[in-house]
């Protein structure tokens, strides 16, 4: 399922570009939120609680709630709710609270 | 709440807690502690609680290895079921000027006669302690390793627990109305929960010491002044010292729970009571912090908030009996490091109470009189932020 309308956000689907999530190459229109394009690819955990390591998925979609976290070329900490997809963009399952250095 | 007490301390952070903890380990009995909010409500919860015993007289560098060798073994010697959470990271200390260079020269060659482990660096070497340090105005630092941070409210939670099992009765939202002096002697504590009688009372009020003071007829030469704090969002561990600048006013630390907290002083404050949050203060501290370690550029801020620094004419705290009322004590005016020398004023206060005064309470208590301010015998302690 791809989400394709967003209730708050607004964001164009642009052209089909390539990025990758934890090296695996994967599809998505550019402009859609990273987190948009994960779920029409399937991948439902995004990150996991700081402390009992539970899996985190998909949940306020606004950008403000921390369950999307993930490490977007390097950068850690990053929503993938509300950042939009790039092409080549690395998208990587966060370790822990994520390395600044 | 009891109707009497031996003593009465006003104040649930760490002053009042550690002394309460100190007369009670001593023997005495039937203290009470009176907090107007919570426990660590006032500046203990709100400072940015690092220890250091790097300090340029050897008054301050002998509390701080105190309190230091106190806090080492805090979950032990207090019993506690958590952790107070001492992450000794040391505090790396840059000169930025010509004149903290020289000072820092004199500060390192008393910090070692007193056995504190500090060493001088080049700014080559800070590097090599904080790798990401902006070194283009720095001239030097100084590094203790054992230096660092704790939680203050766990702190202020485990001396409670500790006070709790020795009989001191703490009571939260109790706030102090008013002190009675008959003849120059403390006789009862008016609160808006009923009065206590009891000879002695210790001011441990922090931001509000002058608030309690007034009410025994003192005046203090003191007043409170906002200090700001920014935290940011939590990664995992990348600094290890606090990173502290006296010429440039500030201090940068990662807690261990990977938030980086901020602070810094601003010459301009207004002496009042007011602990609102600042966009000035946000402006100035983001700019500078980035400036002075670049890759917190990459992190967001959470939020901020303040509480009040209770500033004395000399930056340092009074400490112990006044001439003016028999059962007063006080412990205030630490203007910034009351929380680092918390177990110090404790152990300090309790002694001189019960009369049984070891050397270094003697020091504290001869140097650290209220009636200095009028005699003119300042104390010049040249590293204060």
């Amino acid at each position: 399922m791809r989400i394709e309308k967003h209730p708050i956000l607004t964001f164009e689907k642009g052209r089909k570009v390539k990025f990758t999530y934890n090296g695996e190459e994967l599809e998505g229109f550019e402009g859609e939120p990273i987190a948009a394009a994960l779920h029409a690819a399937g991948v439902k955990v995004l990150g996991h609680s700081s402390v009992h390591k539970r899996p985190r998925g998909f949940y306020c979609a606004i950008g403000n709630c921390s369950s999307c976290l993930m490490t977007v070329d390097g950068k850690p900490n990053v929503r993938v709710c509300i950042e939009k997809l790039a092409d080549g963009m690395k998208v990587e399952t966060q370790q822990g609270k994520g390395d600044l250095i | 709440m009891k109707k009497t007490a031996e003593i009465v301390i006003i104040g649930g952070g760490v002053s009042g807690l550690a002394t309460a903890y100190f007369l009670a380990k001593m023997g005495m009995k039937d203290i009470v502690v009176l907090e107007k909010g919570y426990i660590a409500s006032g500046s203990t919860g709100r400072c940015g609680a690092g220890i250091r015993q790097q300090w340029g007289t050897e008054m301050n560098c002998r509390m701080a290895i105190n309190a230091c060798d106190f806090y080492e073994k805090g979950n032990e010697i207090l019993e506690y079921d958590d952790d107070i959470e001492f992450k000794q990271g040391g505090y790396l200390i840059i000169a930025t000027t010509e004149k903290e260079h020289e000072q820092f020269k004199k500060n390192v060659a008393l910090q070692q006669s007193l056995g504190i482990p500090v060493k001088h660096l080049t700014p080559q070497e800070a590097l090599e302690v904080v790798p990401f340090l902006n070194i283009s105005d720095v001239l030097s630092a100084t590094y203790c390793k054992k230096d660092g941070h704790l939680n203050p409210f766990k702190v202020c939670d485990a001396f409670a627990k500790a006070c709790r099992k020795l009989g001191v009765e703490i009571n939260t939202y109790t706030k102090v109305e008013d002190i009675v002096v008959e003849n120059g002697r403390i006789k009862e504590v008016v609160t808006d929960k009923g009065n206590i009688a009891t000879n002695k009372v210790m001011n441990a009020a922090g931001g509000y010491s002058q608030v309690i003071a007034k009410m025994v007829g003192i005046d203090l030469p003191v007043y409170s002044e906002r200090h700001n704090i920014l935290v940011t969002e939590p990664v995992e561990p990348f600094l290890g010292p606090m990173v502290m600048a006296f010429q440039k006013n500030l201090y940068i630390q990662q807690v261990p729970h990977g938030s980086v907290i901020m602070g810094k002083g601003d010459p301009n404050e207004p002496r009042d009571f007011t602990i609102k949050s600042s966009w000035h203060f946000l402006d100035e501290m983001a700019r500078i912090a980035c400036d002075t370690l670049p890759p917190l550029r990459g992190l967001r801020m959470v939020r901020q908030w303040a509480g009040l620094y209770n500033m004395s004419p000399d930056c340092q705290p009074v400490l112990g009996s006044v001439d003016e009322v028999e059962g007063f004590y006080m412990a205030i005016g630490f203007s910034g490091h009351g929380f680092m020398m918390g177990p110090t004023t404790g152990m300090v206060i309790a002694e001189h109470i019960l009369g049984q005064e070891s050397e270094l309470t003697k020091l504290l208590i001869g140097m650290l009189h209220l009636s200095r301010f009028e005699k003119g015998e300042l104390i010049l302690e040249p590293s204060v932020v």
